[in-house]
């Protein structure tokens, strides 16, 4: 009866290395990623903790570990819908949204050449555009373009359809609905950026030059929407004065109330990001404690002698902005000095707090806390950020601990 | 610093924690409310330091601080506080504490600000006023026969060229002789307070001027602004109550107006009430008077319950029992005028007119010893403020 396989779901860090792991013990692995493409959070950054490698490294070697092993299925723009059963014997229902690109698709890019309808790109978190046919990401595994018919300008569809000499766009696909059987599931479903227009006095989305540390990452990489220059949305002016406020919805029982783990060592490191290609910024890091767990000790004092940093310990309590110039006017006590500040800067970076991106979903079988995290059952086990707020290696050590559990429950089983 | 110590104080914690700062342990000094704050000025803001001396219960340094007076408890730092620590109402307990400190009979502070000292309190104005009452009225009268009490036309007394009736005489006891006392201690407090905050900012001594000239260069601008309540309407999350606390105090100035006149016309003039309540015109300035209190005080009731709902403030047994102290002085004080017209009410209103006066002898007692210290405290506090800011003026230039 009992089942030996095992569910991962979300394809981040995290459940990569959990289905690698797993497929690579000769277990049957089904991976499933809401997305296009797998690679999640770290596929967005330009470089990534501990060792400020650029995503490449880290994902490049596990999906090439990935195509080569057979006991693994991905299914990509795919959901859980919902679970039942027990340990060792799971019944997992899911649904695949419609990609209307088949395998045949080589990402010639002809199709995208051709096609006038533009998107948003959500995974620009709103500085870009893309086209209505794109490629989900620079490194897109499964490395097949998508179609988001809902952008599609009139004629698009003909047009894109006559170019593609290897028939891979389908627009009849469906979307389908799925059971998989299971012994165990490890879910990676990471996390998402706090929405930081709940934050009514730091002025996001009212002020142009107010921007979120996930946006900063798109902006550094070489492949992101500015082609790795971090400049001000509202001119497109480097910055010379950068203000990060840090815990932005993070240890904030309005907001977050826990401490989101990595926003510290973001801003630590994208004052040095301004080091290496704008040694004039000079950045001031507004905060309430600077949190660098563990061995990352090490990592504020190489920012601290390597980039142009200013600590005050304050929160930012109230941003203006400069109509005419659209400078941020930040305020906030110096606790140190006692006095209270309102200094002018070019840019404000919210060090953005993350959120499970659990949050909200009710998916029958899964349990959460209550702050969206998803709550460990026997043969249930969470990793990474779905579980917690972590970095990246210790996502991966959660990650690597879970396959030993989730190979337990199936034995035992 | 070597061999500097510093010790928290428990039992201040304590008592802060008992009069509405029961949040004050959460706090994690992020300084938020210090930058929200619409009052706070930037040389010294508050209230993230005082946040941290009342959770090591430091009195003194809270004694001294005339921030904990220049807080009008907007509750935009509530609002804001990542921690709920809520250190709007903190501060309003930390006001009640400064205010024990300042203040001798320390027991009457404690009736005050917990309800089960309602019926202490209840029971020494009750006792005080009977104590007169018979004395002047010559025995017990007969509380539901206004003619008996109050307006008893038997007992007289001759004192100069004045002659009162018993009512009089008796009003003029309680009341002159419980002034007395409240502003003898307030007075003596004021005087503490000032010494402390000069002390503390170490003003010299060349700039520590007499009271003649910091009441004319500094209490007066104090008293335009405070009439004028301009630093409570720069209030965010709560901004609505400085109208109705507006009217509150005007309606309390009017009322003063009212009872020095009929002071001094009855008393020295001879003119003695009741007058008509249609047609002599003090009973108009009281009318109004009464009005503006009443609104007031239930526009300040009504609006904390909303208020309460927002999580912008939170309305502690110290905040309702003056709200609805006043809330009683006002329908008492209108219930005499009523019950003294109607035929029917008529002999209520002995009882009507003996609950009016327990609750005004409440009010008065609640100056030195409850919220209501704040008339005083703060007026003091702001006009420091006037004063502290043109004494560094003068030593920078």
């Amino acid at each position: 009866m009992a089942n030996s396989s095992i569910l991962v779901v979300g394809g981040g860090i995290s459940g990569i290395t959990s289905a690698i792991e797993a497929a690579e013990m000769e277990v049957d692995v089904y991976l499933v990623e809401s997305e296009p493409t797998l690679g999640g959070r770290v596929g967005q950054l330009r470089y990534y903790f501990p060792k400020l490698c650029p995503p490449t490294c880290g994902l490049e070697i596990n999906y090439k570990r990935m195509k080569a092993n057979p006991h693994l299925t991905i299914y990509t723009m795919t959901e859980v819908l919902e679970i039942s059963g027990a340990p060792g014997s799971y019944k997992v229902k899911l649904k695949q949204n419609p990609r209307f690109v088949n395998d045949n698709c080589t990402c010639c890019g002809e199709c995208e050449k051709v096609c006038e309808g533009e998107r948003i790109s959500r995974f620009d978190f709103g500085l870009g555009k893309t086209k209505a046919i794109y490629l989900p990401s620079p490194m897109a595994f499964p490395a097949r373009y998508v179609l988001d018919k809902s952008a599609l300008a009139p004629g698009d569809l003909e047009k894109i359809m006559s170019v593609c000499q290897y028939h891979a766009i389908d627009p009849d696909m469906k979307e389908e609905v799925f059971e998989l059987e299971v012994g165990a599931i490890i879910w990676a479903t990471g996390w998402q950026p706090y929405d930081a227009t709940k934050i009514d006095n730091l002025g996001y989305g009212k002020f142009n030059n107010v921007i979120t540390n996930m946006q900063v990452e798109r902006m550094a990489s070489p492949w992101g929407p500015t082609g790795g220059e971090i400049k001000r949305p509202s001119d497109g002016e480097v910055p010379t004065k950068v203000a990060f406020v840090q815990c932005a919805g993070s240890r904030d029982e309005n907001h977050l109330p826990y401490c989101s783990y990595i926003c510290c060592l973001a801003s630590l490191k994208h004052s040095l990001y301004f080091a290496e290609k704008y040694p004039n910024t000079e950045c001031t890091i507004f905060y309430i404690d600077i949190r660098t767990p563990g061995r990352y000790e090490k990592f504020l004092n190489r920012a601290t002698n390597e980039a142009k940093i200013k600590f005050v310990k304050g929160k930012v309590a109230k941003i203006e902005e400069d109509p005419s110039t659209k400078d941020l006017l930040v305020t906030a006590e110096d606790t140190l000095s006692g006095r209270r500040v309102t200094e002018r800067f070019n840019m404000v970076i919210l060090a953005l707090g993350m959120q499970p991106s659990t949050i909200g979903k009710t998916i029958p079988g899964l349990s959460l806390d209550e702050n969206g995290f998803v709550v460990e059952t026997d043969g249930i086990i969470p990793v990474g950020c779905a579980k917690k707020p972590l970095d990246v290696m210790t996502s991966n050590e959660t990650a690597t601990g879970a396959v030993l559990k989730a190979l337990q429950v199936i034995k035992r089983a | 610093m070597a061999g500097h110590r510093i010790e928290g104080d428990l039992s201040a914690v304590k008592e802060i924690q008992s009069v509405g700062g029961d949040t004050v342990k959460k706090c994690y000094q992020c300084a938020t409310c210090s930058s929200v704050c619409p009052l706070a000025p930037d040389e010294a803001p508050f209230p993230r330091k005082q946040m941290l001396l009342a959770q090591w219960g430091f009195r003194e340094k809270l004694l001294s601080d005339p921030s904990v007076w220049l807080c009008h408890q907007c509750g935009d730092c509530t609002k804001y506080c990542p921690r709920n620590a809520r250190p709007g109402d903190v501060l309003a307990s930390l006001r009640i504490m400064v205010t024990k400190e300042l203040l001798p009979f320390k027991f009457l502070n404690t009736f005050f600000n917990n309800l089960w000292g309602l019926p202490i309190l209840i029971l020494i104005a009750f006792a005080y006023i009977m104590l007169f009452t018979l004395f002047t009225f010559k025995g017990t009268p007969n509380f539901f026969d206004a003619t008996s009490f109050p307006y008893n036309d038997e007992i007289h007394y001759k004192i100069g060229f004045m002659k009162l009736p018993a009512r009089v005489v008796m009003i003029d006891l309680v009341f002159l002789s419980l002034a007395a006392f409240v502003i003898v201690l307030m007075a003596n407090a004021v005087g503490k307070l000032w010494r402390t905050y000069l002390d503390y900012y170490k003003v010299p001594q060349a700039y520590r001027y007499g009271v003649g000239t910091i009441l004319a260069n500094y209490f007066i601008p104090a008293l335009k602004e405070i009439l004028d309540h301009s630093r409570f309407e720069k209030c965010g999350a709560n901004s609505w109550r400085a109208t109705p606390h507006k009217m509150l105090l005007f309606g309390f100035i009017i009322l003063f107006i009212t009872t020095g006149t009929v002071f001094i016309l009855a008393d020295f003039l001879g003119m003695h009430t009741p007058w008509n309540p249609f047609t002599h015109p003090v009973k108009w300035l009281g009318y109004i008077g009464g009005i503006l209190l009443l609104y007031g005080v239930i526009g300040l009731i009504t609006g904390r319950n909303r208020a309460e709902l927002e999580n912008s403030l939170k309305t502690s047994y110290s905040d309702s029992f003056l709200l609805w102290l006043i809330l009683l002085v006002g329908i008492t004080g209108f219930a005499i005028v009523v019950f003294r017209t109607v035929p029917v009410l008529y002999n209520l209103t002995g009882v009507a007119y003996l609950v009016h006066l327990i609750t005004v002898f409440l009010l008065f007692l609640s100056v030195p010893y409850s919220k209501f210290s704040h008339l005083v405290f703060r007026t003091t506090a702001v006009t420091f403020d006037y004063y502290y800011k043109d004494v560094l003026k003068k030593m920078g230039s």
